[in-house]
């Protein structure tokens, strides 16, 4: 495995700080910069950035307007790949729209909509794409497959690269009762390119744990360095916290931390 | 059902509760239901805290003055009492949320002589933005600059917003670090607020010109009898048109 990178994502209420902070080797990148943002030159002299921005679900094809602001973005960054997500969270005729990462039915139809649309993409864009696992709350009774075997037929059908989110992992085998590590190994870890980690914490709508702003626990940060040495061709870990709440002291405590249990 | 049809079938359930309680969807049982209202609840919650934080940025910068953080009417059993009827992205949810943060901010009773008008201002942002958006570019037949141009119609959901203060003179400043509250200028001032089809919201001053073009651009109305309503040259009104346009106010219906 090549050297990782250590990195988190650019939050611009702590661009003072990000602007001179050592020891973070990227920063993914959920929003273009701000006009008005006094630090983005700064960082974007100093930093490698991921495009980490919502493009569009490939549910559907992307339309031009959305590939072309791809491809700008891209550029801008000068990012080594391009992410999205495994998510269809709004309906076909925009009335209904969750504004939140939600994972599509795992049938045939939808891998082979996504398949097509990813290739499509693939083939506009100037860097690898890769895409990240998306995870449920609840399953939805007309799935055809388990999720992890239908992201390893995307991913042998496309080439297109694997962001890991290990937290949507572990809250997936929180949720249905497995040991996170068993969950793990079902997945295809071979197409891994960047993995993203962060905290948990109780939320009181869905009486159990949920993403957060937070710094990752030890158990989580064991659970990340157990995914790692099973990623072969890992690039980077990022530390996943884009929130308004996030603070400074927590953005450098978890990057220090996943950089020293890795 | 398709599996897309089915997908769309899921995720109205999350986004609209009324839908959510109905027989229609319960006789399904695609889901867990209990799972699926934790969820629902936490995805609305989540919904309206982004769009609380980015609508109501003004006042939150104000929260050290007025003691209140707009945001934090979602943990408020106000919010909780409105969830069996939430609808995301529906224009009167949006409203039914705006208001519970102006009766919350509002009451802090905090020395801002113009917090009322922001408190305005911000809520017709945030309503303005909810409705139905495009997605996709193949998604938005016709619309503004598409098919015939014909007769022009202000866009549902366009705000004219008639205000006491000069907001825009000081709404760059309190995002800025202040030690003394920014003071905004005592003069009526009219902002129009409006949608792109895409979900993006712009302002734009108003002048008596163009609130009545606004008012009066029912989509029957030819050119020529929009520039006499309104006052306006020909001209003056084919400009002040392709600005309103490019705002989101108005599009051109084709005449079916």
């Amino acid at each position: 495995m090549t050297q990782l990178m250590v990195g988190a994502f650019y939050n611009p209420h702590l661009g003072p700080e990000l602007a001179r902070a050592e020891g973070i080797d990227h920063l993914a990148m959920a929003d273009p910069p701000a006009a008005t943002d006094p630090w983005w030159p700064a960082i974007r002299e100093r930093y490698t950035l991921l495009l980490h921005d919502y493009l569009g679900q490939l549910s559907e094809p992307l339309d031009e307007r959305s590939i072309r602001r791809a491809r700008s973005l891209a550029e801008l960054y000068h990012s080594p790949w391009v992410a999205e997500h495994f998510q269809c969270l709004h309906t076909q005729d925009g009335t209904f729209n969750l504004n939140y990462v939600f994972p599509p039915l795992y049938t045939e139809e939808f891998l082979e909509r996504f398949v097509r649309h990813a290739r499509a993409l693939q083939a506009r864009l100037d860097q690898p794409l890769v895409m990240e696992n998306i995870p449920g709350f609840f399953d939805v009774r007309a799935s055809q497959m388990p999720e992890p075997v239908w992201l390893r037929r995307f991913f042998e059908a496309t080439g297109v690269g694997f962001l890991l989110d290990l937290p949507h992992v572990w809250l997936e085998a929180h949720y249905h009762g497995v040991p996170p590590e068993r969950w793990l190994a079902e997945f295809p870890l071979e197409h891994v390119v960047e993995l993203h980690v962060a905290g948990v914490e109780h939320d009181d709508d869905l009486q159990g744990p949920w993403i957060a702003p937070a710094e990752p626990s030890d158990e989580m940060l064991a659970f990340a360095a157990h995914a790692a040495s099973r990623c072969p061709k890992a690039k980077a870990v990022t530390f996943d916290a884009f929130s308004p709440s996030l603070t400074a002291e927590v953005l450098f405590r978890s990057v220090k931390r996943i950089r020293a249990a890795l | 059902m398709k599996d897309r049809a089915l997908q769309d079938d899921v995720i109205r359930a999350l986004a609209d509760a009324p839908y959510r309680a109905s027989a229609d969807w319960q006789r399904r049982e695609l889901a867990d239901p209990d799972r699926v209202e934790r969820y629902a609840r936490f995805l609305a919650r989540h919904f309206y805290y982004e769009r609380i934080v980015h609508f109501f940025k003004y006042s939150r910068a104000l929260a050290r003055i007025t003691g209140r953080r707009p945001e934090a009417v979602l943990k408020q059993p106000g919010f909780d009492a409105l969830l069996p009827t939430v609808v995301l992205g529906d224009r009167e949810t949006a409203r039914a949320v705006a208001r519970l943060v102006i009766e919350y901010v509002g009451e802090s009773g905090g020395p801002i002589p113009y917090l009322a008008d922001l408190l305005r201002y911000e809520e017709a942002m945030m309503v303005v933005e909810a409705g139905r958006r495009v997605w996709r570019d193949a998604d938005g037949a016709g619309g503004a600059g598409s098919g015939e141009r014909y007769r022009p119609e202000t866009v549902e959901g366009t705000v004219l917003l008639e205000l006491a203060y000069d907001l825009p003179a000081v709404l760059p400043s309190l995002l800025q670090p202040w030690t003394e509250v920014p003071e905004a200028p005592r003069r009526p001032t009219t902002l129009l607020v409006a949608r792109s089809p895409h979900g993006r919201v712009a302002v734009a001053r108003s002048d008596a010109a163009v609130a009545a073009v606004v008012q009066l651009a029912d989509g029957k109305r030819t050119l020529e009898e929009l520039a006499t309503g309104a006052g306006l040259e020909v001209g003056r009104l084919e400009e002040t048109l392709q600005g309103l346009v490019d705002l989101g106010a108005v599009r051109f219906s084709t005449g079916s």
